[in-house]
């Protein structure tokens, strides 16, 4: 007698959303916060955002109205950079968006450094 | 309440900042991490008040710190966190249960 084997579904099919607790890749709140917050704030300083809210503050003489504007910007902008972001962790699998994201990272850095670099030892 | 003041600021500011690298840096971030809410918090944190010190401090800011200063250091975070990821990418992932191994 032949018994009629179920075929072997997958029964779970492993969340890959859903971090697992513990691990390094989820991190936790604070250590993302602390890790987004240094990281943009020191992109953001002396960058020409701050020049033109530099201007216009200047300008105006109304700096309050102007650090209001500008925050309600820079609070949109990295909204839409968060949801960009999103969309990319479900369009690309996982690693390869992290080897991309590394790599902007790095050649971000490089640019930036070599940026620095010049303005410091200028070349002759 | 000089609208077309906050309008004009939140309009240049806006546009300034799309697609800078400090944007790419919040993709970055958000792409590869699983919280969404704390990326969105600490990056508008952080721009809330680079643009306070901008507004407020008035240039002297520049004048103490430096902005070369303040480059080279975002130049080292970038290329940490950028070294970090591609480290991880190139690891594979650990997906193998442990537990397939024993109940087989």
């Amino acid at each position: 007698m032949t018994e009629p084997q179920p075929a072997p579904e997958a029964p779970s099919p492993t969340p890959s959303t859903i971090p697992s607790p513990g691990s390094d890749q989820a991190g936790s709140f604070g250590a993302v916060f602390l890790t987004t917050f240094t990281t943009v704030f020191l992109a953001e300083l002396g960058d020409k955002t701050q020049l033109a809210a530099l201007l216009l503050s200047a300008e105006s003489g109304r700096p309050v109205l102007v650090f209001f504007g500008a925050s309600l910007a820079l609070i949109s902008s990295s909204l839409v950079g968060v949801v960009l972001g999103r969309w990319l962790s479900r369009v690309l699998p996982p690693q390869q968006l992290e080897r991309l994201a590394g790599i902007l990272m790095v050649g971000l850095g490089l640019w930036l450094g070599r940026q620095a670099a010049v303005s410091v030892f200028p070349l002759a | 309440m000089d609208l077309p003041l906050l309008a004009s600021t939140y309009a240049t500011v806006f546009l300034a900042e799309l697609g800078d690298k400090t944007q790419l840096a919040i993709v970055t971030i958000s792409g590869t991490s699983s919280r969404s809410g704390a990326v969105f918090a600490g990056s508008s944190l952080a721009l809330v008040l680079a643009s306070l010190l901008g507004a407020a401090a008035g240039g002297s800011l520049s004048s103490v710190i430096g902005p070369d200063v303040l480059q080279l250091a975002a130049s080292v975070g970038f290329l940490v966190i950028g070294t970090r990821l591609l480290i991880k990418a190139s690891r594979p992932e650990p997906e193998a249960d442990p537990d397939d191994a024993s109940a087989g």
